[in-house]
């Protein structure tokens, strides 16, 4: 029983980091129909700097405790660059094929895996046993570290956070206006550049933050980015694309069956989630959420 | 076209009807088009033409009624069924292959014909039936000195030539036109006409159907004509009958009174 | 073909012939994988450049050809690199007939997200069940016997240098003189019609689905026989060849040649190919300049390389 526990804990903690990324992955689709296949480089910028800022503090003399405020601070911070490749090489393409914008999108994978590498080497970086600093607490029989379940309650917020943002704020209404009807929002007098850029900046914002709060849990590896693409590809697609509901269950279904995976038949794991992500592809295109089919 | 010899009705719709939700947009149509004909379908926007067009052509199901092509049922049997049987249509807003000249889009119709697609490893060039039919259809339509050019450079005129060309092209026993004069400058347009005509004469073709905006074309062209308002046929004679007759040409013409 | 590009052509050919004995063996042996990747890359462009499908998942077909390499060498002991050649073009056609059937139903951003997820499930399959394919150390390739022949007496660079050079610019020639009649002929003028308006090619009784199939099919086997061609020169095979971003590359490759054009994916593999050897030799940091090649690209010059040579056609998106 514990270890039933234990499993589906340790995948509602990977399911609450892919929600951001995953999170980040949809409204940029939403809003300019673009999927930015950089969401996980992103990931992985959040996690190494993350890292850095977590052992700069720590090296001033921080006190442990409270390292998740810096930790917290650069990973949201660092997001903001997206603005760079939002401004710099995406606003070019979005009068192109999405074939293209992909393609695009698929060159700032490449040139972000080697600038993380040029930056922090090859080596894996961690913060080692600092997120035991707020030691384990027992849940439904099980043990698990406090830090996840702060990790699980900090998504849960931002979600919150997400759905109030898209409802109550005018800003949301404008992100919902331009995701339904791009033209009419723009004959409507939004401004379509700095709503794009707002859009993809907050995308990866969510997504550098999600790879900053897994540091403590994981190490920050050179393949984060690309591995970890392909679970959140695999989240908007199970949740359907587009949709931020589809994005929180998508992450719960993907992060839990993983876990259960893992546990049961290591060699299964992600084979399981492709084949759902094929399956859903093949029955239902839009997932459980989305809007228009292929 | 002119009435000659036998004629029968190679197309018929019985009451057709088609519900979008809660819109009706054709409310039981009933029409038949025979062999020999030329026959014109025209209405004020949103009585029902495209829907009718769709369900004529098996882009879509009917709610409920039929449509028979030579007495066959097509309710939504799709565009590529639809043109092995015989059926052949051009678009209201033109549609090219931009990236391919005059003469591939031509062979490429010529090819679907004759069921070439098949082969792999054949030369394309060196097919003669496919050379000398897409070469032909080119000529009839005025388009042989520019078949070389690319589908996208041409002008406006010739896009929609091209178009009707490649319908054409297909050999198709019935051809349905959906606007093929619109967008189009009027010297154009009776240039289009005429060719067109000539054409259906030159491959044979067994009947006409167009939908068309502009009366002169209308009543200059037809053999009959068939007036949809809002989603019911109003009218469905000959343009002397329709002319005679001085409500029917308001209502026709989109006058209210 | 007009002249201009025919005397290119000759060239060209008689230059490759020529490599083995004017450039230095480092040299020689980097045509391999340009070869081998060429073959690919024919292939994957009668999907993308003539059909008008962006495939992020090819590299599955790669690694099948290559795993075929490495198990009928070794577990099967069969070492007849005709035999291999024929075996990995079958294995691709029959794993990509289902594939296809699923993945061209859809278009553009689900066509691409489907076969990435084809992709990665062998990707998978290859890592995970290391007892059958030997996980992420993969799995040896040993020296295959051309035309019957074992020259197993050979080292390793000059069986290379020769032999499988020549051997492998034979299976190029065979790929594209394939590949020119494919495309030249009525089948390949119906997959333009495809790509430039499916609705249209449609109305002119051409099924669309069909032939994005057959398409699929055919780019399958090359991206197979591809595969098994580049297996012999490293001598090793890994899960990594049938990872996502080796698909993007050869995406990447196609589209710095120019899919537009025939030969432009021949281009892009021996650019892509030499590029990287050369930045790799100044720094290790290759990757970043060939993404911001690969942005200049997309933004820039879309066409490729072959397209800023284009006089009659000038190059528009798919």
């Amino acid at each position: 029983m514990t270890n039933v526990v234990n499993i589906v804990m340790g995948g509602v903690f990977h399911a609450s980091i892919l929600f951001l990324v995953a999170a980040g992955l949809q409204i940029t689709f939403g809003v300019q129909r673009v999927f930015n296949l950089a969401c996980g480089s992103f990931y992985a910028l959040g996690a190494y700097f993350g890292v850095s800022a977590v052992q700069w503090y720590a090296g001033a003399g921080g006190p442990p405790a409270f390292f998740v405020v810096p930790l917290v601070l650069a990973g949201a911070l660092i997001g903001l660059t997206g603005v760079v490749v939002e401004r710099g090489l995406l606003s070019f393409v979005y009068d192109r094929d999405e074939t293209f914008q992909l393609l695009l999108t698929f060159a700032v994978v490449l040139m972000m895996e080697d600038l993380i590498r040029m930056t922090w080497g090859t080596a894996p970086v961690s913060t080692s046993g600092l997120y035991l600093v707020y030691g384990q607490a027992r849940v439904a029989g099980a043990t698990v570290p406090v830090y996840n379940l702060i990790v699980i309650g900090a998504s849960l917020a931002i979600a919150l956070g997400i759905g109030w943002l898209l409802t109550r704020t005018v800003f949301g209404r404008i992100i919902r206006a331009t995701a339904d009807n791009r033209e009419m929002a723009e004959a409507l007098g939004v401004d379509m550049r700095r709503t794009y850029a707002k859009v993809f900046t907050l995308g990866t914002v969510l997504g550098t933050l999600g790879g900053a709060l897994v540091i403590p849990a994981t190490a920050a590896m050179s393949e984060m980015g690309v591995e970890l693409i392909v679970e959140a590809f695999a989240v908007v697609v199970i949740g359907g694309l587009g949709s931020m509901r589809g994005a929180f269950v998508g992450a719960l279904v993907v992060g839990i069956l993983r876990a259960l995976a893992i546990a049961i038949y290591p060699e299964l794991e992600m084979l399981v989630i492709y084949l759902i992500v094929i399956t859903v592809l093949i029955f239902r295109p839009r997932g459980l959420f989305g809007g228009a089919a292929a | 076209m002119g009435r000659q010899g036998h004629s029968r009705v190679i197309l018929r719709a019985e009451n057709l009807t088609k519900h979008y939700g809660e819109f009706r947009a054709l409310r039981g149509v009933t029409l038949g088009v025979s062999t020999g004909e030329f026959v014109s379908i025209i209405g004020p926007n949103g009585a029902g033409k495209s829907t009718l067009i769709n369900l004529l052509t098996g882009l879509a199901r009917p709610t409920s009624g039929t449509v028979r092509f030579k007495d066959r049922d097509i309710g939504g049997i799709g565009p590529v069924k639809l043109a092995k049987l015989g059926m052949a249509r051009s678009f209201q807003l033109v549609q090219i292959f931009p990236d391919l000249t005059v003469l591939e889009t031509l062979q490429a119709a010529v090819a679907a014909r004759l069921g070439r697609g098949r082969r792999i490893f054949a030369s394309l060039t060196g097919d003669r039936e496919i050379q000398d039919g897409a070469l032909e259809v080119a000529e009839l339509f005025g388009l042989g000195v520019r078949r070389h050019a690319l589908a996208r450079e041409l002008p406006q005129g010739d896009k929609k030539l091209l178009d009707v060309a490649s319908a054409f092209a297909l050999r198709p026993e019935i051809i349905l036109l959906d606007e093929p004069t619109s967008g189009v400058s009027t010297a154009d347009k009776t240039r289009i006409m005429e060719i067109l005509v000539r054409a259906a004469k030159t491959i044979g073709l067994r009947a006409i159907i167009q939908v068309e905006h502009d009366m002169d074309i209308v009543f200059g062209y037809s053999d009959r004509i068939i007036a949809l308002h809002q989603g019911a046929v109003l009218a469905d004679a000959a343009p002397s009958d329709i002319q005679a007759d001085r409500r029917l040409v308001d209502m026709v013409v989109g006058r209210r009174h | 073909m007009n002249r201009a590009n025919a005397v290119a052509l000759a060239v060209a050919l008689a230059g490759v012939v020529a490599v083995p004995w004017v450039a230095p063996t480092y040299h020689v042996l980097l045509m391999l994988p340009f070869m081998a990747y060429g073959v690919v890359l024919l292939g994957l462009n009668l999907l993308f450049g003539y059909t008008g499908l962006v495939s992020f998942g090819h590299a599955l077909f790669i690694g099948l050809g290559a795993y075929t390499a490495a198990f009928l060498t070794g577990a099967c002991k069969i070492r007849s690199l005709e035999i291999i050649l024929v075996v990995a073009a079958a294995a691709a056609a029959l794993v990509a007939m289902p594939v296809a059937s699923f993945c061209v139903r859809y278009v553009k951003i689900y066509f691409g997200m489907l076969t990435l997820a084809f992709g990665m499930v062998f990707y998978t399959f290859l890592l995970k069940f290391y007892k059958l394919t030997g996980g992420d150390e993969g799995m040896p390739v040993a020296r295959p016997f051309l035309l019957g022949r074992d020259l197993g007496a050979m080292p390793k660079t000059e069986y290379l240098a020769g032999p499988y050079y020549f051997y492998s610019l034979a299976v190029l020639v065979v790929a594209l003189v394939v590949m020119w009649r494919l495309v030249h002929s009525p089948f390949g003028l119906c997959l333009k019609t495809i790509r430039d308006n499916p609705a249209k090619a449609e109305t002119l009784g051409i099924s669309v689905r069909h032939y994005r199939w057959a398409a699929f099919v055919i780019s399958a086997v090359y991206a197979g026989v591809g595969g098994a061609l580049l297996a012999t020169p490293t001598g090793n095979v890994d899960p990594t060849l049938a990872y996502w971003t080796h698909s993007g590359n050869i995406v990447f490759m196609t589209l710095l040649g120019g899919f537009a054009s025939f030969f432009g994916p021949l281009v892009g593999a021996f650019v892509f190919i030499y590029l990287q050897d050369f930045v790799m030799s100044v720094v290790p940091y290759w990757r970043l300049v060939f993404g911001a090649i690969l942005a200049a690209l997309v933004i820039f010059a879309p066409g490729g390389l072959m397209g800023l040579f284009a006089r009659r056609r000038t190059v528009e998106v798919i």
